[in-house]
Order: C-alpha cells, then sequence, then structure tokens
C-alpha cells in the first residue's frame, strides 16, 4: 500500500477527518463560560477539547506522512485548503442546534473510527483503537440529551425538531465522496462512506426512535456537499481567522 | 445591563444590541443534586468524588464522568439521588459513631432490601464504600452495618443507600475511560509563562 497514488487517497481520507475533528472542536469550545449550566459547560468543553486533540492525532499521522507540522497545517491554511464537511463550520446557533449537530455528526465519527480500526494502514488503525473509548461517551451523552430534550415537553421537543431538520441536510454531507473513494475502499484504507452512511442511518434512527423526534427522510440527493472538496460557507474563513489570530502574530513563537 | 465583553465570542453575539430579559422562572433555578461515587482500580472500594445538578440519574452520569473521572482513568462509577442518601449524625473528635448503635432486637421478619453502607474516617476526607447489608428499612440496616462493620476503628459518619437507587456504570461503559494516552494539549503546566515574563522584563529593563 506504499504506492504514491494510494498515499494521496490516504492523506484525503485523513485530512477530511482531521479537519472536521479541529474545526468542530474549536466551534463547540465557544460554549465554554457559556454553556447553559455548569455541569454541561464543562462536560461540553471537555469534549471539544478532546476533539482538537483527536485531530492532532491524525495531523500527527500526515506529517510522519509528509505534511507539515500540525500547528501549520492547523492555523496557516485558508478556508478553500480545509476538507471539513460543511455541518462543522456552522455557527454554534443556539444551543439545540449545537446539540443535534454533535448528535449526528458524532455517530457518524464513532462510526467511523470503529470502521478504521481494521485500515489496512497499521498507524491509523492503532489510533482508531484508542479514540473509540472517548467517542463512545461523546455518542452516550449526544443521545442521553435527545431522549431527554427529544421527550421532555413541547417547547424542548420543538426546539429540537427545527434544529434537526436544519442540520440533517448538511449532516448528509459527511458522506460526501472523494474522487479517491474507490482507491480508498480497494486497498483497505476504510469501507467506504456508502457503508458508513448506511450504519449511521440506523443508529441514529434508533435514538429519535425512543423520542417524539421525527427524523427528516434521509435522501442523500438533498446532501449539501462541497466541503471535502474545498467549498465552504462564509462561516468557515472567519472562524479560521479567530482561532489562528493569535499563531500568527508570531508563527514561529515558542509557546 | 450594558454588556462589553473582550471576548471575541461575545462580541459576535452583539448582546450589547439586545434587551437583556430578566430570567425570573426560579422553578429552574436548581436541579437536583446527585451523589457521585468513583473507583479508581478493579477491587478497590468506590469513593464519594461529589455532586452534580442534573434532572435526572442519566444526565447527572453524563456530568459526572467528566467532572469526575477526567484527569485520571476510572474502572466505575455509580450516581445516586442526595436525597437518596440515609445519613447518621456526625460523631465530635475521636468517636465511633457505632457506639451509639445498639445491637439488633431480634430476627426482622422478612429483609428484601440491600444497602450499601459508606464511613468516614476522617473529616474532610470522602465517604468510603465499606460492602452492603440486607434489610427492611434504614433502622434495620444500621443496625447490621454495626455487626458486619464496626471494627472498632473511629467511623465519623455513615451512609446508607438503597442499593436499587445506585445507578452504576456496566462493563460496556468502562470504554470510556480508556482515552488517548497523550494529553499535554490537556495540561496548563506545559506553559510555563513565568520564565518568558521575567525573560521578557529583563530584555526590557535593558533597553
Amino acid at each position: 500500500m506504499k504506492g504514491n497514488q494510494s498515499q494521496s487517497a490516504l492523506k484525503k481520507l485523513l485530512y477530511n477527518i482531521a479537519d472536521d475533528l479541529l474545526i468542530l472542536g474549536h466551534r463547540n469550545s465557544e460554549w465554554t463560560g457559556i454553556g447553559p449550566l455548569l455541569e454541561e459547560d464543562i462536560a461540553f468543553s471537555s469534549m471539544a477539547q478532546d476533539k482538537i486533540g483527536q485531530s492532532l492525532a491524525i495531523y500527527e499521522l500526515l506529517h510522519q506522512l509528509g505534511e507539515p507540522h500540525p500547528d501549520t497545517v492547523a492555523f496557516m491554511r485558508n478556508a478553500n485548503q480545509f476538507h471539513n464537511c460543511q455541518l462543522v463550520e456552522l455557527p454554534i446557533g443556539e444551543y439545540q442546534f449545537s446539540l443535534v449537530r454533535h448528535f449526528l455528526f458524532d455517530h457518524s465519527l464513532l462510526l467511523r473510527f470503529q470502521g478504521l480500526t481494521d485500515s489496512s494502514y497499521e498507524p491509523l488503525a492503532q489510533v482508531s483503537q484508542k479514540l473509540v473509548g472517548e467517542l463512545r461517551y461523546h455518542v452516550m451523552h449526544a443521545d442521553s440529551f435527545i431522549r431527554q430534550l427529544g421527550t421532555a415537553n413541547e417547547d424542548s421537543i420543538g426546539r429540537m425538531q427545527t434544529a434537526l431538520d436544519i442540520a440533517v441536510p448538511y449532516a448528509l454531507g459527511i458522506f460526501e465522496k472523494s474522487p479517491e473513494e474507490e482507491q480508498i475502499i480497494s486497498e483497505g484504507i476504510f469501507t467506504g462512506e456508502q457503508n458508513l452512511y448506511d450504519a449511521w442511518c440506523r443508529e441514529i434512527s434508533k435514538t429519535t426512535s425512543l423520542t417524539s423526534l421525527k427524523l427528516p427522510e434521509l435522501n442523500p440527493e438533498q446532501a449539501i456537499t462541497g466541503g471535502r472538496q474545498g467549498k465552504h460557507t462564509k462561516h468557515l474563513q472567519l472562524l479560521l481567522d479567530e482561532m489562528a489570530e493569535v499563531f500568527k502574530l508570531e508563527p514561529g513563537a515558542e509557546w | 445591563m450594558k454588556m462589553d465583553s473582550l471576548d471575541p465570542r461575545i462580541k459576535r453575539w452583539k448582546l450589547q444590541e439586545q434587551r437583556q430579559e430578566e430570567y425570573s422562572s426560579s422553578s429552574l433555578d436548581q436541579l437536583p443534586t446527585y451523589e457521585v461515587f468513583i473507583q479508581l482500580k478493579e477491587g478497590k472500594a468506590f469513593e464519594h468524588a461529589g455532586i452534580v445538578h442534573a434532572s435526572t440519574a442519566d444526565m447527572a452520569f453524563l456530568f459526572a464522568k467528566e467532572q469526575f473521572s477526567r484527569r485520571y482513568s476510572c474502572t466505575g462509577m455509580w450516581v445516586v439521588a442526595s436525597e437518596q442518601v440515609w445519613v447518621t449524625t456526625y460523631s465530635e473528635l475521636e468517636e465511633n459513631i457505632y457506639d451509639h448503635i445498639g445491637q439488633p432486637a431480634g430476627e426482622e421478619n422478612d429483609p428484601q432490601d440491600d444497602f450499601d453502607v459508606f464511613h468516614l474516617y476522617k473529616r474532610g476526607k470522602q465517604h468510603k464504600h465499606v460492602g452492603q447489608v440486607k434489610a427492611q428499612d434504614t433502622r434495620m440496616a444500621l443496625l447490621k452495618a454495626k455487626a458486619s462493620f464496626d471494627t472498632g476503628r473511629p467511623v465519623l459518619n455513615i451512609w446508607l443507600i438503597r442499593s436499587i437507587n445506585i445507578q452504576a456504570s456496566t462493563p460496556e461503559d468502562q470504554v470510556i475511560w480508556s482515552t488517548l494516552s497523550e494529553k499535554t494539549h490537556r495540561d496548563v503546566i506545559s506553559y510555563r509563562a513565568g520564565d518568558k515574563l521575567n525573560k521578557f522584563k529583563e530584555k526590557h529593563n535593558e533597553g
């Protein structure tokens, strides 16, 4: 699996994953200090920090494959060089939106890393093994909130439903295939976005079926895509400017 | 109230331009509390770690995991609503609270409930799980706890909890504590500002 071609396919997959994690980690960290209650503020902030740590683990893999240092990759690229799906870059909105995004995205993430524990790229399989534990908690957290707020009262159910309706088309964009998709599958790097999507549909329906929420029809044709090719909403560049503000004051500074 | 913040997130929300509505829902002010117990290693006793506020035991479990088992790994966690914890009075000084508890007066009829028993050995420390007794009610459970767990070592306070009221982590939950071992990005410790600040001052005093 050492050909140049498959290495570029591997790198593409790794960038998709790491960029998703970094951007969502940063987004979710925006709740730190202003979460709805102290305990949840701590839990949500902690998970945001987990995601940034997970992105670092994947950027390290890329670094070993010859890509620049993780800090450079994280702070010095422009929006059109990021490969995250658009779901993760959207503003935090009200809390229900952040929770619903967390639910939709983290289910895909857990399944993705569970699948990657069998990756033919051994270093990735090993990192995935370690991330699965953290992600199990993230999904447990998301599911509990969906069950709680998806059944509590008319107000909470209404808010969650609206957020779900808005977020689902973006969530379908998580599974946007890259041109390297076939190669990623045939090389045994990953079982592919279609498999992941099928498993994801089953998992999120399991949770929503325990609530009064109605999962919008999951129609891949309504997916909002483009993120994996560097096409983003205007929100991403604003996020990057803010995230890299300190770093760019003096890029070589030692911390 | 006019709010001005240096935090870019707050500025982005443009809170200044919105009327700050008075928050006056006292019924939502305070959620009930749950007591959290942590087991640090397989085979070790569960120990009280602290409390969290939450609307349900499930939510309490979520919050407890991040608040009390974030910086180190652990092997199990219990949460229980604070109102379900039955507490003896505290003894003063080195007095053993069990010395104030009598012997069981005859056998009770039908002991059905399991109770978990926790001891406090020292003020400022946490309650530690010592074991279980079967009893009909807390009064009887206390008498049985004395029979089983009073070693003469002073116990300053005792908690009794009906075991069915404890929400315990399952063996499948354990995976949530196996995380990335490399966590230096979480430590503020690796950021040493003091030296840099001194260096900066020196440099500028010279100049």
